[in-house]
């Protein structure tokens, strides 16, 4: 059985590389891996979303709605998007942060309020906070990869450069 | 080397590992990274062509005197390149030549959905189908030697779920490359009717030898009376649906999906059901066998959009009238809001757009648009149509002789090279009155910035010799543009065709450029003692790094301004202030 995960964000978030790293992080465990990018047109400051697929082999490299084990997300307004992914009883995991979409401003106390008694287990991860602190927003993606691989019992991926390393240590340390 | 691939990228090392000479491509998602890999192989010769055609017709003449060569197109481009693919089935060729075409099913980033199989049918040309990265690696190999062997070229079809998907994969080196030199065979490169229509004969016959060599790529696994024939990417979600269904069948799997071999129907004894991405190809060779399919003929497995497991096991369901009741996902506790893509902040097509709108106001224009970047100009209510490359100057040029309304026609500069120039001389030969806006960001953009012609052949140039009179502008100087194109507007109303070149490089590849080097954009704030909150900025200008705060006022988000001061010289009152200073950065912005 594979394990399935969704991977959402705003384009310019680092979708793409969390993704990825999930995929060099199961492949160093000796798992197969399957990662199904988007390109192009979602990449401008819209929605984006990554498939990752690992286990002791994988066919599809796409997940179905209803088919996750778990919806990774960068962003809570693409978390609310990527909810028709989750297996029922399956895991969200969320980023604080919400970067407003175009016309519409909604509060982050709502949105997160909303996940969280949505129903569906929800952990929500202060990412956004933490990369500030380390200098740059741009590091979130390395904090929730952090969290991330303590949640899925993964390893660090090999290439991450220092500054990302320090950035996955201190999501590692916000699972409890 | 067993390396986290790309489709594309196994693509284009397989290609190496064969002994690649030459590739082209004109850049189209989900292609582009083929050749985009390849262009890192400086002992090939490796080309972005101005279009596909051109793209093709390369690769053709280098296969054609005996090099191993490949052209990548998307989908929608092999359309382009129609004419010379069904030429290059009857001359054949010398070297190995593979046309890979990538299919976008479910129009990621794409005007239509079209199975590129059709071609193989319609123009004689055998369809190799990978299922996943690993797949593609290999089959580019077997694409060359067999392209080499029946000296034909051969389309290896990918679709967006092979090109973008990232796969383990392992990698040998590069071969070198295979050269050639042409040899003079005036009867068989010739086309003209005498010996086309004896290549035409030899086309069918020897269309019947490639049916029989198709046989040699299937593979077949299970067991079990059920006949399932599948291809491509559909393959790996049989896989998965046959043990979500606990079904025990025998999976046939065409690795050349056109021709089928003629001697399926007796493998398969008559009866299968057909599961394929895209088009019921595959489906319908096979009810020209006699084999009688379930299928997408009938309404098994869907028309439209992207196979998944979830679909292709509830059409195996209905086709086998087993039981299958799929996952029920939770529901999102509010409505998801949308947020479609946007023009990049400081992307000059943003400012281009509104200095159009303030020299044609009250003309109420129609906006006829076009592939690239600009297409999200349908934000601003600035693209009545975008349908292919190329018609916005040839669409619009109908409109504008077909009534009495003001055209803009709005293209970038790879397209007005890719598919624009043709027109342009209907348009100067007739005096079509039609305003012609080039935005030139010497990128293609939406594929993520492949270089365009235009620095070595500036689209004046062209204009120019076509007797159109041209203006040229930098969009990020609002007010000056403004009234340029004022003058050019004046000429369109006096019934004559203007041009308006606005030139300012893609914002995306200069942020990049200036991040490399060093350089400190400067930032724009908003004093909210000055703004008014009359929405300019975030309902006209529409710069994305721009926020509504809840109050009305704009706000600007710091993390995504990069300083091009377009928002400041459009604000009446004055609101936005510059962190940095700005011609250091506008000038390198202009060279990048
Ligand atoms: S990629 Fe370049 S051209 Fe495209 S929206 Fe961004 S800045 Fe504009
Ligand atoms: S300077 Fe103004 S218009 Fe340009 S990116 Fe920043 S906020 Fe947007």
């Amino acid at each position: 059985m594979a394990t399935s995960i969704v991977v959402v964000g705003v384009g310019g978030q680092g979708v793409l590389t969390l993704a990825r790293w999930i995929g060099e992080a199961s492949l160093s465990e000796g798992y197969d891996v399957r990662i199904a990018e988007v390109h192009g047109m979602s990449q401008r400051g819209g929605s984006v979303e990554v498939h990752v697929r690992f286990g002791k082999v994988v066919y599809a490299p796409i997940v179905e709605e209803g088919g996750a084990d778990y919806v990774v997300a960068l962003e809570a307004v693409e978390a609310v998007r990527a909810f028709k992914y989750l297996k029922p009883g399956e895991v969200l995991v969320v980023n604080k942060r919400v970067i407003q979409p175009p016309g519409r401003w909604i509060s982050e106390e709502e949105l997160l309020g909303s996940l969280q008694r949505s129903g569906v287990k929800t952990y929500i991860v202060p990412a956004a906070d933490v990369a500030r602190e380390l200098g740059s927003v741009l590091y979130e993606n390395a904090v929730m990869l952090g969290f991330l691989s303590q949640l899925l019992g993964l390893p660090m991926p090999p290439s991450l450069d220092d500054r990302n390393r320090e950035a996955f240590r201190r999501g590692a340390r916000l699972f409890v | 080397m067993r390396l986290l691939l790309l489709g594309n990228e196994a693509i284009a090392y397989g290609a190496l590992a064969s002994g690649l000479a030459v590739a082209t491509a004109y850049p189209g998602t989900p292609s582009t990274e083929i050749v985009e890999t390849l262009v890192e192989f400086r002992d090939r010769f490796v080309h972005w062509a101005s279009n596909e055609k051109s793209a093709f017709e390369l690769a053709y003449g280098a296969a054609v005197a005996g090099a191993r060569s490949l052209t990548a197109m998307k989908h929608v481009g092999l359309n382009v390149a129609a004419d010379p693919l069904h030429s290059a089935a009857y001359t054949g060729v010398e070297g190995g030549f593979v046309i890979v075409a990538a299919d976008d099913p479910w129009m990621h980033s794409s005007q239509n959905e079209q199975d590129t199989r059709w071609y193989g049918v319609q123009a004689y040309v055998p369809v190799l189908e990978p299922s996943d990265p690993l797949e593609a690696y290999k089959y580019v190999k077997l694409a060359f030697d067999l392209s080499e062997k029946l000296r034909h070229p051969v389309i290896l079809r990918s679709v967006t779920r092979v090109s973008h998907v990232r796969a383990p994969v392992e990698v040998e080196p590069p071969a070198p490359p295979k050269w050639g030199r042409f040899t003079r065979d005036v009867k068989r490169f010739n086309l003209v009717p005498a010996n086309a229509r004896e290549l035409r004969k030899a086309l069918v016959e020897k269309w019947e030898k490639i049916a029989e060599l198709s046989a040699d790529f299937i593979t077949v696994e299970g067991s079990g009376d059920v006949f399932i024939v599948t291809t491509g990417v559909a393959y790996n979600y049989v896989k998965e649906a046959l043990s979500r269904l606990r079904l025990d069948a025998t999976v046939v799997k065409l690795g050349m999906s056109v021709p089928v071999p003629r001697s399926l129907r007796n493998l398969v004894g008559g009866e299968a059901v057909v599961v394929e991405e895209g088009d019921p190809v595959v489906e319908v060779q096979l009810r020209s066998l006699g084999v009688a399919t379930r299928g997408k003929l009938d309404g098994y497995f869907p028309r439209y959009g992207e196979l998944d497991t979830g679909k292709t096991a509830l059409g195996l369901s209905k086709a086998l009238g087993l039981p299958y009741s799929p996952p029920q996902p939770p529901k999102p506790p509010i409505e998801p809001t949308p947020r479609p893509p946007s023009l990049c902040p400081g992307c000059p097509h943003m400012a281009t757009f509104y200095i159009l709108r303030l020299a044609t106001a009250g003309l109420s224009p129609v906006w006829s648009g076009d592939i690239g970047c600009y297409s999200l100009g349908i934000n601003l209510g600035q693209q009545d149509l975008i349908t292919h490359m190329g018609s916005s100057v040839g669409l619009g040029a109908g409109i504008a002789v077909a009534g009495k309304q003001f055209v803009v026609a709005t293209v970038g500069d790879s397209t007005f090279y890719h598919a624009v120039i043709p027109q342009l001389i209907d348009v100067a030969s007739k005096s079509i009155p039609l305003l012609i806006v080039v935005m030139d960001n010497a990128y293609t953009a939406m594929t993520g910035g492949q270089p365009s012609p235009s620095r070595a052949i500036p689209v004046e140039k062209i204009t120019e010799a076509l007797g159109l009179p041209t203006f040229v502008i930098d969009p990020v100087e609002v007010k000056k543009s403004v009234e340029v194109v004022k003058k050019a507007v004046e000429i369109v109303k006096s019934g004559r065709p203007a041009v308006v070149v606005s030139r300012r490089p893609c914002a995306l590849v200069a942020v990049r450029k200036a991040r490399r080097a060093g350089l400190q954009l400067p930032r724009y704030q908003v004093d909210p003692g000055r703004c008014t909150g009359c929405g300019l900025c975030y309902n006209l200008l529409r710069c994305s790094a721009i926020y509504r705060w809840p109050d009305g006022k704009a706000y600007v988000d710091p993390a995504l301004c990069v300083g091009c001061g377009v928002c400041a010289e459009v604000c009446p009152f004055n609101a936005f202030k510059p962190e940095g200073r700005r011609e250091a950065w506008l000038e390198l912005w202009q060279q990048a």
